[in-house]
């Protein structure tokens, strides 16, 4: 019955309006406020920082938040915009020459550094050079390596401020806020599962936390432990991002490649989602259908044992899935995790309980086992959850064992 | 259990079915038998009826000369070939001079087994006799249909199923009400076995039986509605009914072949037009064979519930 609409990303929703909400880098965030009030007595020494560290640790967040305490205005540029020479001056030029628009202090952020490229971006990094070196307001510049050789005269002209991953205790208690806020009764363990798996990248920890426990009440460790199998790296969001909105075939059939997941578990990774994407219900029932050819052939290779048969597995969970639908969704819905690999399912021991509690009523009642435990077994739960003594005779009667009296009385 | 304390245990108890009876105490007067099938619907009282008629011939001891067999526990040619043929290959002592093999659900038998079953019911028909039970006959390979007697049950007249209710209720001490008996017919639809299921589960509540306790237990006993899932995706929700899907599956372990047999039931009760329910029905074909050639339960049976969705979207626009 869950109907997701617009999807909001945790790591959105949660971002820190406030520096003190900044999850760890204390010391990183001390320099940061000395270096930006010191604006204040006129322009410093440094009229740059650059801000460097690994990805995920909350570099753009602390400068968010920054100029939300400080109710600054920020002018970005990220990797998205194009950061020639010509382009970084038009966007930067004048306002790094005029102190403030509007009575708001202004604050220039290159984000994403890393992405500038030679070609592309020609000439752009010389351009914020010149910019920070005679800039009237405050720069920031963004990397996750400083020490890139491209830096180097970028670099003399900034205060280099360090960030370093978050404690897993401090990431720990970031999540469980987020889960106070959304109402999630989560385990320390799972939680500490999740910071342990991030390494210190909240972002990606926030983004795990959202795929495991969005619109639960509960998290347990069972709920999260299944994460272990999987590599981060292997970005399975990403590849059902693709099969899912490929624009064409050959794309949706190259994600497969990119995912480092075996074809089973991701066949049951884009059965799991095909109706929270697909909506539409001819679509939905074309996907589906898709799908289940797949898995067809899927038997077929394993009947034949000729793996060649794979690559219409693979045709058809991809490029059938991707080509059965407009790719027009209400909103963005995020991905699940396969409930049928989460849930334990009827395990072996109580299946075979099972069936020796069905080959004994059939003994007596002239059945199979298998009609015994359709037809019959349903009524005996109900007599032996209401009259003891008609369930003792009968259990007598049938030759059950204590186990399969417990198993019988206690369901449901 | 009562469906079995209230089996008939000879031919002259069996209340109904009077044709077949008398036919099959013609047997027992001979002293010989054909090999029979019997088929017809479950619960009509097939299975009572061969082993009444093994009462009757071989005496209280007949269970040495009988061997039940059930083809869905112990289907395959390595069955039929070894426990058959070890059973029929010895002469049984006493006046009648064979045994008789019961051979329950022998429509749920592979093709490959029922040519090999042949064969063995050829060549030890001397010292055995092979009565099949089916709920359809023509499942059954034409060469052994043209070697067995046939012989049809039907389902049991209303009169002659609340007698049936009434006689037990009186035995053991349970007071039942009209409305009681009306709402155990309804739901049993002719099939004795499930009658008397559903009237002792009633009984063990230890209170009058009326229409309220019969639904009460019967909904108690299948909180896996197949029937319940297919509205859930005929109104519109994929999700929640492939959530019952898992649940059938993973709770209440039922297989893949339960289910489609069940929707396949439950498709021309639905009340959606004709056109949509031979549709549906092809769906459920396709489903079952799949199924049997060993694919994926869940994402087939998921991939049917889609076609459901569509049907009902469908429909609703056509109205």
């Amino acid at each position: 019955m869950s109907s997701e609409t617009a999807f909001i990303p945790w790591t959105r929703k949660y971002k820190p309006k406030s520096l003190s909400e900044v999850v760890g880098n204390e010391e990183a965030k001390r320099k940061i406020l000395g270096w930006i009030r010191s604006w204040e007595k006129g322009v410093p020494d440094k009229r740059a920082i650059f801000i460097y560290g690994p990805p995920g640790v909350g570099k753009t967040a602390t400068v968010e938040a920054l100029a939300n305490d400080l109710n600054m205005e920020i002018i970005e540029s990220d990797a998205s915009t194009y950061r020639t020479e010509e382009a970084v001056r038009r966007f930067a030029g004048r306002a790094s020459q005029y102190g403030s628009l509007f009575g708001m202090k202004r604050l220039i952020v290159f984000d994403e550094l890393d992405g500038i490229t030679g070609s592309a971006d020609y000439g752009g990094l010389r351009e914020i050079t010149e910019i920070v070196k005679n800039s009237r307001v405050p720069v920031i510049l963004i990397a996750n390596d400083a020490y890139d050789p491209r830096f180097a005269a970028l670099r003399n002209n900034c205060l280099l401020i360090e960030f370093k991953k978050p404690s897993k205790v401090e990431v720990m208690r970031h999540l469980a806020k987020i889960c106070a806020k959304e109402g999630i009764n989560a385990d320390e363990a799972a939680l500490r599962f999740i910071a342990e798996r991030s390494n210190g990248d909240v972002r990606s920890a926030v983004t795990d936390l959202q795929a495991l426990a969005q619109g639960r009440t509960r998290l347990t460790y069972e709920d999260v432990s299944w994460l272990a199998s999987r590599d981060r790296k292997e970005k399975i969001f990403d590849v059902l991002r693709m099969i899912f909105y490929a624009k064409d075939a050959s794309t949706a059939k190259a994600a497969v490649n990119m995912a480092d997941v075996d074809l089973d578990m991701l066949f049951e990774w884009i059965y799991e989602n095909i109706p929270y994407q697909i909506k539409n219900p001819h679509e939905l029932a074309n996907a589906m259908d898709m799908l289940a050819k797949a898995d067809v052939y899927r038997r077929r290779v394993k009947e034949t044992q000729d793996w060649t048969f794979l690559r219409y597995v693979i045709d058809l969970m991809t490029a059938g899935v991707a080509s059965s639908w407009s790719k027009k969704s209400a909103g963005w819905t995020p991905f699940k995790f396969p409930e049928r690999i989460k849930t334990a399912s009827f395990s072996k021991e109580e299946r075979m309980l099972l069936s020796e509690i069905g080959r004994r009523i059939g003994r007596k009642c002239h059945l199979s086992s298998s009609r015994a435990v359709r037809e019959v077994l349903p009524y005996l739960r109900v007599i032996f959850q209401n009259n003891p003594k008609m369930a003792k005779g009968i259990a007598r009667w049938l030759d059950l064992t204590n186990e399969m009296i417990t198993y019988i009385s206690g369901e449901q | 259990m009562w469906t079995e304390k209230y089996r008939p245990r000879t031919l002259d108890e069996i209340v109904d079915q009077e044709e077949i009876v008398s036919r099959l105490k013609s047997f027992v007067k001979a002293k010989n038998v054909p090999h029979c099938i019997f088929a017809g619907p479950p619960g009509t009282g097939k299975t009572t009826a061969a082993l009444c008629l093994a009462h009757d011939l071989y005496g209280e001891n007949y269970r040495e000369y009988i061997m039940e067999l059930n083809a869905s526990d112990e289907r395959g040619i390595n069955v039929v070939r070894e426990t058959v043929k070890t059973f029929a290959r010895t002469k049984p002592i006493g006046e009648v001079t064979f045994k008789i093999l019961i051979l329950d659900e022998a429509d749920n038998m592979t093709e490959d087994a029922q040519q090999a079953l042949r064969r063995t019911m050829e060549r030890y028909s001397e010292t055995a006799r092979f009565i099949l039970i089916a709920n359809y006959s023509g499942r059954i390979i034409e060469p052994i249909q043209s070697r067995c007697a046939p012989f049809r049950f039907t389902y049991l007249p209303r009169e002659a199923v609340i007698e049936r209710i009434r006689y037990i209720c009186e035995r053991e001490n349970v007071k039942i009400l009209d409305d009681g008996i009306e709402a155990i017919l309804e739901i049993s639809e002719g099939d004795l076995r499930k009658t008397v299921n559903i009237l002792q589960t009633a009984a063990s509540l230890n209170k009058p039986i009326d229409a309220e306790v019969v639904y009460s237990v019967v909904g108690r006993a299948n909180p896996y509605d197949v029937r319940e899932m297919m509205l859930i995706a005929l109104n519109g929700d994929f999700i929640a009914a492939r959530n019952k899907l898992r649940e059938l599956t993973q709770k209440y372990g039922l297989t893949g072949i339960d289910i489609i047999k069940q929707i396949h039931n439950e498709i021309f009760r639905l009340n959606v037009p004709d056109k949509w329910k031979v549709k549906l029905a092809d769906i459920a074909g396709e489903v079952d064979y799949r199924l049997i050639q060993g694919a994926s339960d869940e994402v087939q049976l998921s991939a049917m519930l889609a076609r459901l969705v569509e049907a009902g979207y469908e429909i609703k626009r056509a109205l």
